[in-house]
């Protein structure tokens, strides 16, 4: 189609394509849609889907930022394809890329389960310090407690953590960023006192070791959570964890 | 095919599938609990709820205001049995979830705070700033993997249940990922798989809200009841409908026309008062500002994008830089990603957009639908707490209290119940499994379902609106069926297994067209004015007469669906005059002393 | 039998050279700067023990215009170190909060380089000091 004809603005994406029952291995693919001032990436996918290309696939939903479906790299970088506007990138084509470090299901759609996992592996509920029941009311927690941990509960598990840490792209088994955000979440809580048993799940190269300060998973986060700060804050915990276990009754094994 | 079998099965993992399984969880931990999700269960929808959950909690604040600001709500279309026992419930309900870890905001002192809501009498709206349902969703999810005995589906999709002597025994499943049918068959079957507001062009809905559930459920012969009763949400983004919360009122926001004025004065809901006032200007209740914001428009009064939305404007900048950001983050994050607005410097605009299913699956106080073994919560029922509007804040009660009740109930009837019989259900399931399989591979008429699914959005905004006339309903009950006809000759480009996304649309717009249908033609017979169903053709009053009834819309193969009714129960309060701000006042003021 | 066929893409061999890592990279290259001023400092105390001509020779040596470019490049190699490992410092330790609310990372980062500064001021005054 000569585009000179139409006086329409248009964006050209180029996308990482694989639909593993027909291609060997991912390739790119390209497309033009029209642009307009308010258009998310995740909009002119779903132009694609609709008017081009109905076998492109990839994973959406709440188009605000908050369920963590839309994941993916956009111009090389982990973003969320709802809240990246096309206004706000560069000029010229942009590339669009399945999560990096993930192995690739099928297009823009990456494999989840080993970070769901992940997540389950580390207790990620509240061990009451003091059980109590429904009658006798809830907890008080003060702001400053509340404070301690909050910004770790706002992971929505999007995974652009792990996209961005090149530890878990050497060893897929690392823990990662987001499953230590969460683990954190709960041992910041005023209301927990499961803090032993967590700990004991993150010692080792798949635990906390893997981890370099890289740092790039915290730039990354779409919600502040600040995952690297989990990490490394564990370290420490870890560490002074080892030595004191010889300390604890019946605590070298 | 796969088999797997189950006690409990429960489809739809937002917050009424997880409390559903966890209820279940704790009510028998030796029953197998088989929760299927088409999404990872921290992506269902409740994600989105933003502004919180009510539940009675000050001294000066008690159930029956609770209850009563509900029924005037939802202009006594409620069934006051069910508000009542909802009402009670809760607030423990919200204390469980403390428990749990949900990180309730606090007083300095540590105690829960609430803020003010729309519609309610007294603040009682528990919230987490502005992520309430994100919280909310995430401490179920993450507290259900406690349980051993609940088995996770996620990423699996639904494609029809499995019936057989009158029961619900089970579903037929296929999963994205591997591209492969599973039958799960179970003792009872709980279904929680939200709303259906993606069959409106402007919605605050996430594209998963499709109303899988109701029409599976409708499809098999339960009505679904009042879906005439769409909620309008007063403040969304115009164009994508992305919501601003109720709470961004509740915390003071103002609302203002294209001249800066308080336009809600000129609607009933005045006086206009210097500190934000319970149940008056912008805390009257969606219904109600959703239709000011459209007579404004109507009036010339409202703005215009560049893309011809109209919108009105969401002041908060008095609530200053500091309180906006501590109480309603998400909000201000919103607006400067998308809109390029600070909140703290700007006014935001705003337009109504759909929200909220209020009618759904006809179900009892003790979540049971007509179909035995079949049980529903949460969004995808219709319990009859909203009536015909609900109030900002009683969602996510709901999604908590009837979770609740759900896996409580569907555990004491499996275990009535007998063992699912494999071979007659097996044989349903592969049915459905060849009936899928032949919409992906059916050379079809060569037309995009896409273009349907545009196509209804529109006819359903259009004709089933803020406002209605019959004209218009009709219109959009032909236009349905037309796209029904059309639906059956689409030809899909992806005809592969793995991730085959194209056809997994198709099959939701299917639901997507069969909810449409119950919701156009549930409004083009009601001939009155309620709630969130206000007509503009010589139906503007309410018709208590012949109208104080819930609808129900039951499906016909092939044909339009028939429109019955059902008496609405009525217990403490008779249906009166609902009214906000000086008028509600006076009225209140009126009922407590005859009293 | 399932078409599912997961896609592994490999790392690039060459990751930690590009930015978003290369930051990153230097940062940890310019630990390095730490150990070789410390091999240069071994240095000059073996030379202190072989005997007063080979100290001189060391004094010598750290006179030189390549001893005076190679302790530039490492003081510009530790400094970014230094700086850039604050910037990392509020990411090690527990959630700093302060009037009930978190402290601010940048500040932390800010307070450090500051006292860090403040104190090689200090030393340096000293070594002029005992030097006079």
């Amino acid at each position: 189609m000569p585009e000179a004809a139409t006086a329409v603005k248009t964006v050209e994406l180029k996308i990482l394509r694989y639909r593993p029952a027909s291609d060997e291995r991912p390739a790119f693919g390209s497309f033009k849609v029209p642009y307009t001032e308010d258009m998310s990436v995740l909009e002119a996918l779903q132009t694609i889907k609709d008017t081009l290309d109905g076998t492109l696939s990839f994973r959406w939903s709440c188009r605000m930022a908050v369920c963590g479906s839309c994941g993916m790299m956009i111009n090389g970088k982990p973003q969320l394809a709802c809240n990246t506007l096309l206004r706000n990138l560069p000029p010229g084509p942009v590339t669009i890329e399945p999560l990096n470090n993930f192995p690739i299901e099928r297009d823009l759609v990456v494999s989840v389960g080993d970070f769901v996992k992940k997540i389950e592996s580390i207790y990620p509920y509240i061990i009451p310090k003091e059980p109590k029941t429904v009658a006798e009311g809830p907890y008080l927690q003060t702001p400053a407690q509340l404070a301690a941990y909050e910004s770790f509960s706002d992971c929505i598990n999007c995974m652009l953590c792990y996209a961005a840490c090149p530890q878990f792209g050497e060893n897929p088994n690392f823990i990662g960023p987001g499953a230590m955000a969460l683990l954190q979440r709960y041992n910041g809580d005023s209301r927990d006192g499961g803090q032993q048993k967590r700990l004991d799940t993150i010692h080792g190269e798949d635990g906390v070791w893997s981890c370099t300060a890289v740092g790039y998973c915290s730039e990354v986060c779409p919600k502040q959570v600040d995952p690297a700060n989990a990490v490394n804050q564990n370290k420490t915990n870890s560490a002074f964890d080892f030595f004191l276990r010889f300390l604890r009754p019946g605590g070298a094994r | 095919m796969d088999h797997i079998d189950a006690d409990v099965l429960i489809i739809g993992a937002g917050g009424a599938g997880l409390r559903a399984a966890i209820a279940a969880a704790e009510a028998d931990p030796s029953l197998t609990i088989a929760l299927v999700s088409k999404v990872l269960p921290m992506r269902s929808h409740t994600v989105a709820a933003e502004g919180g959950s009510a539940g009675v909690i000050q001294a000066h604040d008690s159930l029956e205001n609770h209850f009563n600001d509900t029924v005037h709500g939802g202009d006594w279309l409620c069934e006051q049995d069910v508000v009542e026992f909802f009402v009670e419930r809760c607030t423990p309900e919200l204390i469980q979830l403390e428990h749990w870890g949900c990180p309730w905001s606090r007083k300095p002192d540590g105690q829960i705070n609430v803020r003010a809501f729309g519609g309610m009498k007294i603040e009682r709206t528990w919230f987490a700033a502005d992520r309430s349902g994100f919280h909310i969703l995430h401490t179920l999810f993450q507290t259900s993997t406690k349980y051993p005995s609940i088995k996770r589906f996620d990423e699996y999709f639904c494609i029809d249940l499995l019936i057989d002597d009158g029961r619900a025994q089970g579903a037929t499943v296929f999963s994205p990922s591997t591209g492969e049918f599973t039958a799960i068959t179970a003792r009872a079957v709980i279904l929680a798989t939200g709303g259906a507001g993606r069959v409106f062009r402007q919605n605050t809905n996430g594209g998963i809200v499709t109303g899988d559930g109701m029409a599976l459920a409708y499809r098999h012969g339960v009505p679904l009841r009042d879906m005439e009763f769409m909620q309008y949400h007063p403040t969304c983004m115009p164009g994508t409908g992305i919501l601003f919360t109720e709470a961004c009122r509740g915390e003071g926001g103002h609302l203002l026309n294209k001249d800066g004025y308080r336009f809600l004065q000129d609607y009933g809901l005045g006086p206009v008062t210097a500190e934000p006032r319970n149940k008056t200007m912008e805390l009257g209740p969606r219904d109600r500002l959703s239709q000011a914001i459209w007579q404004e428009e109507r009036k010339g009064r409202t703005m215009t994008t560049p893309a011809g939305e109209s919108y009105v404007h969401l002041d908060l900048r008095h609530l200053g830089a500091a309180k906006l950001k501590e109480r309603l983050p998400l909000i201000c994050d919103l607006a400067e990603e998308f809109m390029g607005i600070d909140p703290a410097t700007a006014p935001i605009p705003v337009r109504p957009a759909v929200h909220y299913t209020m009618g759904g699956i006809e179900v009892d106080i003790r979540t049971a639908t007509t179909l035995a073994g079949l049980y529903a919560a949460g969004e995808c029922s219709s319990v009859g707490i909203h009536g015909a509007n609900r109030l900002g804040s009683n969602s996510l009660g709901e999604l908590t209290v009837f979770g609740h009740v759900a896996g409580d109930e569907a555990v004491k009837f499996a275990k009535g119940a007998p063992a699912a019989q494999g071979g007659k259900l097996l044989d349903q399931a592969k049915a459905s499994a060849a009936k899928v399989l032949g919409l992906r591979d059916q050379k079809g008429g060569g037309e995009r379902h896409a273009v349907l699914r545009k196509e209804m959005a529109t006819t359903m905004e259009k004709g089933c609106g803020i406002y209605r006339e019959a004209s218009e309903m009709q219109k959009t009950c032909d236009k349905l069926a037309e796209l029904k006809r059309r639906y059956r000759d689409i030809t899909l480009e992806d005809r592969s297994s793995v991730w085959n996304t194209d056809w997994i649309c198709a099959v939701e717009l299917g639901y997507q067209l069969d909810v449409a249908e119950a919701v156009a033609y549930s409004a083009l017979m009601r001939r009155e004015s309620r709630g969130a169903h206000q007509r503009i053709d010589g139906f503007e009053k309410r018709d208590d007469v012949n109208f104080l009834a819930h609808s129900l819309a039951n499906y016909r193969d092939g044909a339009a669906p028939e429109i019955s009714y059902g008496p609405v129960k009525i217990t403490k309060s008779q249906p009166g005059e609902r009214a906000y701000g000086a008028l509600g006042e006076a009225l209140e003021a009126k009922e407590a002393s005859h009293a | 039998m399932s078409e599912r066929r997961p896609y592994r893409r490999p790392m690039s061999p060459t990751w930690w050279a590009n930015p978003p890592y290369r930051a990153y990279t230097l940062r940890e290259l310019t630990g390095v700067a730490v150990a070789i001023y410390g091999l240069v400092l071994f240095f000059g105390l073996v030379c202190l023990a072989l005997g007063p001509g080979a100290y001189d020779g060391y004094l010598a040596f750290l006179r030189s215009p390549f001893s005076i470019v190679l302790h530039l490049l490492l003081l510009a190699a530790m400094v970014y170190h230094v700086v850039t490992w604050f910037e990392t410092l509020p990411k090690t330790q527990p959630k700093l909060i302060v009037d009930g609310k978190p402290f601010p990372a940048k500040k932390m980062t800010d307070i450090a380089i500051k006292v860090g500064a403040g104190c090689s001021l200090v030393l340096l005054l000293i070594a002029i000091w005992v030097g006079r």
